[in-house]
């Protein structure tokens, strides 16, 4: 049994290498990923550090030069032009009394016009918003101290917050988008391989040629299963690599963390996903058999990866309930992270899980060699 | 035969191996030439065959080797290391015709052995049969070109809307009949030109 997989299997890794479009299109994901990711981050912390010049419309501004003094002080400046490029359509209306309650201790009334439900223009307003609130804090420690009151009375709290977080565990978010790109790699990368393998073989008419000869279709299955999962975790050797040096790139301690892909963890990775790798294997093979063309194949393996992806991302965005956690996939995330941020590995979680991931392996398997003993699969009827 | 249809009724035996009991063992004695060939158009005939020798229960060398002679038998040599992929019929037919009896087997099932092929290629062919035949081998095919099947048959089996409507020899078809060639035999048998054009 052994000699024939071995003789399988060779032929299936030898016939899929061969086919360059499909091994380079799997390979796209696992390269682009982490570079798509770096860029974006890259991106948004160079817009983090370094906010665009802001300019809203101030309305009776001669009435509070101090105010538009302090907005200008924080890049929010008064358009001059109707037509400039960077005028958000924030109005900031001065009252007519704005100078005569200002001088009698009174609250001046100044009126902010923008529309909240814009979400591309709430980040201004907000920023708007808590740039009047330091004015308005700002004015009235002032007022304090000239009435002989230390501002300090209003403080009524003072709190310290002590951060046990380390640099390489605060980068929570990111850490789950990063190991999320990693565990859909193991699904992706060798997806089109999988389809024809078996659907495609099947449009080929050699699977039938297959089956005529001395060996059950359970050996197929597996030896097929193997293959796709060896082009899995090429991918995942090569998205784990071009991570390692991509996320190296990106200036995270602006954000005060780390990001350190470590041999260790790309082994421990490797080690994780190898089940996980074979389990998308003999799901996707399972689920080509069932179609009745590779195009057909094609678009039922896009629909079924998405209950990989949503418990892959149950982890990323810390949505999962208890139950949840302990699920495949979901689970070996999660080991991911902790290994990645040094916290201990849920050890009980990540067995039982790694268990399940087997086991689904094993039915999916048999269920694709029953499969291949009816004629209506096996001719595509 | 091969297990992948369920018999309405009835058995079929291999060798005195009944397929549906022990189909693995009656595999062991089978050569199948399909139709469609089913080539894997990115491997070479030399993997292809090779494969399949390897399969049919040959050891790696012993593999190698049939798959050498069978090539040279066949006058492949010239094509043995081109990947599948742009052949013409009658290369990939010979290569499908290769992969069924590399590794010898008792029984040789050919479907339509000699659509596409060229004269030389079906008289390379038709020497092979014989050859095999006279070697002791089994060699069961269909075809719909009677002067092919009068020249290699010993036993005819006509079919007609998947019932046998004859069988015996070709001299005994045509001495039934009362025609002089098989051709004749057939249609008279069918009952109308159908078969023919088929």
């Amino acid at each position: 049994m052994i000699n024939l997989l071995k003789v399988l299997y060779k032929k299936e890794v030898m016939d899929a290498s061969r086919d360059k479009r499909s091994v380079v299109a799997g390979l796209y994901y696992a390269i682009g990923a982490p570079l798509g990711i770096c860029i974006l981050f890259t991106l948004l912390l160079q817009q983090l550090a370094s906010p665009d010049a802001l300019k809203i419309t101030i309305e009776n501004s001669l009435s509070a030069p101090n105010l538009v003094a302090h907005l200008k002080n924080n890049d929010i400046a008064m358009a001059t032009d109707n037509t400039d490029s960077k005028l958000k359509p924030i109005i900031l209306q001065i009252s007519d009394d704005y100078q005569k309650n200002m001088r009698e201790g009174r609250p001046a009334t100044v009126t902010l016009i923008a529309d909240k439900s814009d979400d591309k223009l709430r980040k201004h307003i907000q920023r708007v918003e808590k740039t009047l609130a330091l004015y308005n804090s700002e004015v009235a420690s002032l007022r304090l101290i000239t009435r002989g009151v230390d501002p300090q009375l209003m403080r009524v709290l003072a709190v310290e917050v002590n951060d046990q977080a380390t640099p390489d565990s605060k980068g929570g978010m990111f850490l789950g988008i990063a190991t999320l790109s990693m565990i859909l790699t193991v699904f992706y990368a060798a997806m089109n391989l999988a389809i024809d393998t078996s659907a495609g073989e099947r449009e080929r008419n050699s699977l039938s040629l297959l089956l005529s000869h001395p060996l059950s279709s359970l050996h197929i299955v597996l030896a097929k299963s193997a293959a796709i999962a060896t082009f899995s975790m090429l991918g995942l050797a090569i998205i784990l690599v071009v991570s390692k040096f991509s996320y190296g790139m990106v200036p995270w301690q602006q954000l005060g963390f780390s990001v350190t892909i470590t041999p260790s963890f790309m082994l421990f990775c490797a080690v994780v996903c190898l089940p996980i790798a074979f389990m998308s294997a003999s799901l996707q093979v399972f689920v080509s058999f069932t179609a009745k063309s590779f195009k057909e194949a094609q678009s039922y393996v896009t629909m079924v990866l998405f209950i990989p992806m949503a418990l892959s991302m149950v982890t990323t965005y810390d949505i999962a309930t208890d139950i949840v956690q302990w699920l495949p996939i979901a689970a070996q995330q999660f080991a991911l992270m902790e290994f990645i941020k040094g916290n201990p590995i849920p050890v009980p979680q990540l067995v039982l899980s790694t268990l399940i991931t087997i086991i689904l392996f094993g039915v999916f398997s048999y269920l694709s060699s029953r499969m291949l003993k009816s004629e209506k699969v096996v001719f595509g009827l | 035969m091969f297990g992948l249809l369920k018999a309405d009724k009835g058995t079929a035996e291999i060798d005195g191996i009944d397929v549906a009991k022990n189909p693995m063992a009656a595999k062991q004695n089978l050569g199948l030439f399909p139709d469609p060939c089913g080539l894997y158009e990115r491997l070479t005939p030399r993997e292809y065959i090779t494969f399949f020798a390897q399969l049919s229960g040959m050891s790696e060398i012993a593999a190698k080797e049939a798959t050498a002679k069978v090539l040279e038998k066949l006058s492949m040599d010239d094509i043995a290391d081109r990947r599948c992929q742009g052949f013409s019929q009658g290369q990939r037919m010979k290569t499908a015709l290769a992969q069924a009896v590399v590794h010898n087997p008792s029984n040789i099932i050919l479907d339509e052995p000699t659509r596409g092929l060229d004269v030389m290629s079906t008289r390379i062919l038709r020497e092979l049969l014989l050859l095999l035949k006279a070697q002791g081998h089994c060699v069961l095919f269909s075809s719909h070109v009677m002067q092919e099947v009068a020249a290699l048959c010993d036993h005819v089996v006509i079919m007609a809307n998947g019932k046998v409507v004859a069988e015996g020899s070709v001299e005994s078809l045509c001495e039934r009949t009362g025609k002089d060639s098989l051709e004749e035999a057939f249609i008279d048998l069918i009952g109308s030109d159908e078969g023919i054009a088929a």
